[in-house]
């Protein structure tokens, strides 16, 4: 993003905005979670057309999940992740399926891999694994190699 | 008057057609579309057949141990799965490699492109029944695979991009030997016109269908080939330039209807692009080091950071955080088909023949295996 | 491969079963890149009678050709138990001999040969056209001599 785009964001959303970084054309931010679906909005109607990717960060040493929304800007060849931080004990946040219809897919899983849910988003069904009674495989206290040594070969 | 039995049972008009996991036409994927007569209403993706986990398996081992399970992520082109991999850890730890393995690393990658455009050639007509199509593209292929393995040492996956540079050095009389089968292939270009590309049969089966515009296009998620198709200019090499593209000269190839036959177009232009790409490449090849030695065990600094790469699908991306230790804290990798095959194709497939599915599926160009990870 | 090449009419049935096995089409995972060559004109599959058929009522030979994964399982002893008799299973690459380089993963099956009777193993990762092409004859010389599978 450019400068006066940050400027532009600073004067309009002062007290949600926690961190900016800027590289070249890729800046980060890091908002609160009161008001980041008003600057995303925002910054859709700028320009940033194109959502990338929704991903998903687990702290555990600080109980936080971080959720990072890449945008991309077709028009004005421009970068940006939006990074939110929200609890890790039963977490949830906003959809934002009203503004790209391409981000239901994405939440859908990371709802699988990591436990979120996206309130507002119509299909929350599991994806990718069938009949899975464990705990959300991508968490940092799931250990693998465990579940594997006793559910593959001591079984088989 | 006695009634008849038939006229008592209910007759609902519509019926689930499994477009299965088994099928000549559809990859390892399932899709259950519901039909009524030969029409289309409904369709649900179901993937997950080819899903190992591989984000979580990269937190278990080390930068230099994770280069050999990237290449697994998009089969058919491996070359930019290394690509966006090894550049993520050297913007993270703030490696500089030298000039000639950029090069090295670009040659490759165009090379993996022309590969997988070939290759998608081949299943395209054998998922419309023009068999021929099939025998001679994947036979042409060889000739590729053949010049990775004398270059990089392994035909499928060479595992040859390494952190800090390439693996080893180009051999002897690479240059002699790269342009041989540029020129077998650019010759086989027109065999590939005349025999898929201006068919008669393939333009009607392919003009007018699957068609939508740049706007719904660029809101269900959609890169690469198939949003140049829909006359959007966009292309990761030229916008966030990387590697040594900034020093060569190329167009960004792109068609305006928006149908399954201008995206074939497209890619049938890239080929010709990359061509001339590795043609200018290595005329300006420089000499020099092609690798700077780290320790295998390399701590990286805590911090995140975000690639993209143009692979011949559309955009790879590559999310990385690390905190300090050899192994990445959190990998996240964005494929191009996840879009494509679970936004956008249910999206295309409304109200179309059932025969036009196959042909509007294979348009996307899709990779399970990029969509499961 | 001379004393497997017929002379005048064939006179068994299994030397015309040897001759006319049809695999069915199932892409599996990412072994199966190196069974594309065979398809192609580069190593043509057709002269040894090998065909790719759409039903499993009509095939003869399931190929696995790279890791399965628990949600494939199900479908591919389906098909399995589908095929008519004789049938016979051939398997490619490191994966489902012993969980291969995703040993630590929590989707996919360590050892397939728990699950489905194997016949052939063809190690690599992929393997190449040319060991494939061995496995096939050596497969085509135990069906002449009456081999009707597990």
């Amino acid at each position: 993003m450019s400068e006066e785009i940050i400027s532009f964001l600073k004067s309009k959303f002062a007290d949600s905005i926690i961190e900016v970084t800027l590289e070249d054309r890729e800046t980060s931010l890091t908002v609160k979670k009161e008001k980041f679906c008003e600057i995303l909005s925002t910054l859709k109607y700028i320009g940033f057309n194109h959502l990338s990717d929704v991903t998903c960060v687990d702290y555990i040493k600080e109980q936080e999940i971080e959720v990072v929304y890449h945008l991309w800007s077709h028009t004005k060849k421009l970068r940006g992740n939006i990074k939110v931080r929200i609890s890790r004990e039963s977490p949830s946040i906003k959809s934002v399926v009203d503004l790209w219809i391409g981000a239901q897919i994405h939440e859908r899983e990371n709802h699988e891999m990591f436990g979120i849910t996206f309130l507002g988003n119509p299909n929350l069904s599991p994806l990718f694994l069938e009949e899975w009674e464990e705990i959300p495989p991508f968490r940092k206290d799931f250990n693998a190699r465990e579940f594997v040594r006793r559910e593959y070969y001591e079984k088989e | 008057m006695k009634k008849n039995k038939l006229e008592e049972r209910e007759i609902t008009p519509e019926f689930l057609l499994p477009f299965g996991p088994q099928h000549p036409a559809s990859g390892h994927f399932y899709a259950s579309i519901i039909i009524d007569g030969e029409r289309v209403v409904e369709l649900n993706p179901h993937p997950g057949y080819l899903h190992r986990g591989l984000e979580k398996l990269m937190e278990y081992r080390t930068h230099v141990q994770n280069c050999m399970l990237v290449d697994r992520i998009c089969i058919l082109d491996p070359f930019s799965n290394e690509i966006g991999y090894v550049n993520a850890v050297e913007k993270i730890t703030g490696i500089e490699v030298p000039e000639r393995a950029k090069f090295i690393r670009t040659i490759m990658a165009e090379l993996g492109r022309i590969l997988s455009h070939i290759t998608w050639i081949g299943v395209n007509s054998m998922a419309l029944g023009l068999d021929s199509g099939t025998r001679i593209a994947w036979g042409n292929r060889e000739r590729i695979i053949r010049l990775n393995e004398i270059i990089t040492g392994g035909r499928i996956y060479p595992c040859y991009f390494t952190v800090g540079g390439v693996r080893r050095d180009l051999p002897q009389g690479f240059k002699e030997k790269i342009m041989k089968e540029l020129d077998y292939v650019e010759k086989q270009l027109n065999v590939y016109d005349s025999l898929v590309f201006e068919n008669e049969i393939f333009i009607m089966r392919m003009k007018g269908v699957g068609t939508f515009g740049a706007k719904e296009a660029i809101a269900l998620g959609t890169t690469g080939p198939n949003l140049r198709g829909c006359g959007v200019k966009t292309d990761v090499r030229k916008d966030e330039s990387y590697e040594a593209y900034p020093m060569v000269d190329f167009r960004v190839v792109t068609m305006k209807d928006g149908d399954a036959y201008s995206r074939a177009l497209v890619r049938r232009g890239e080929l010709a692009e990359s061509i001339s790409i590795i043609r200018q490449l290595l005329e300006k090849i420089p000499e020099g080091k092609f690798r700077v030695i780290i320790p295998s065990f390399m701590k990286s600094p805590k911090g995140d950071t975000h690639f993209c790469c143009e692979a011949a699908r559309g955009e790879l991306c590559f999310h990385m955080v690390s905190d300090g230790s050899p192994n990445p804290y959190r990998v996240k990798v964005r494929g191009p088909s996840f879009s494509h095959t679970l936004s956008e194709f249910p999206y295309l497939v409304k109200g179309v023949n059932i025969a036009d599915v196959p042909a509007i599926y294979w348009s996307l160009d899709p990779c399970p295996a990029d969509m499961d990870r | 491969m001379e004393e497997l090449r017929p002379k005048g009419i064939i006179k068994s049935v299994e030397e015309a079963r040897a001759w006319s096995l049809w695999v069915i089409n199932y892409f599996t995972a990412c072994g199966f890149l190196e069974l594309l060559p065979w398809v192609g004109s580069g190593y043509d599959m057709e002269r040894f009678g090998i065909k790719a058929v759409g039903s499993p009522r009509h095939a003869d030979v399931l190929i696995i050709a790279g890791y399965v994964t628990k949600k494939a399982l199900k479908r591919i002893k389906r098909i399995y138990e589908q095929m008519p008799s004789p049938k016979y299973v051939m398997v490619l690459g490191s994966c489902p001999m012993t969980g291969g380089m995703y040993w630590d993963s929590y989707a996919t099956i360590k050892h397939i040969d728990k699950y489905i009777p194997v016949d052939v193993w063809v190690i690599g990762c992929p393997p190449r056209p040319e060991n494939i092409g061995h496995a096939i004859v050596m497969a085509m010389k135990a069906i002449k001599s009456g081999f009707k599978g597990h």
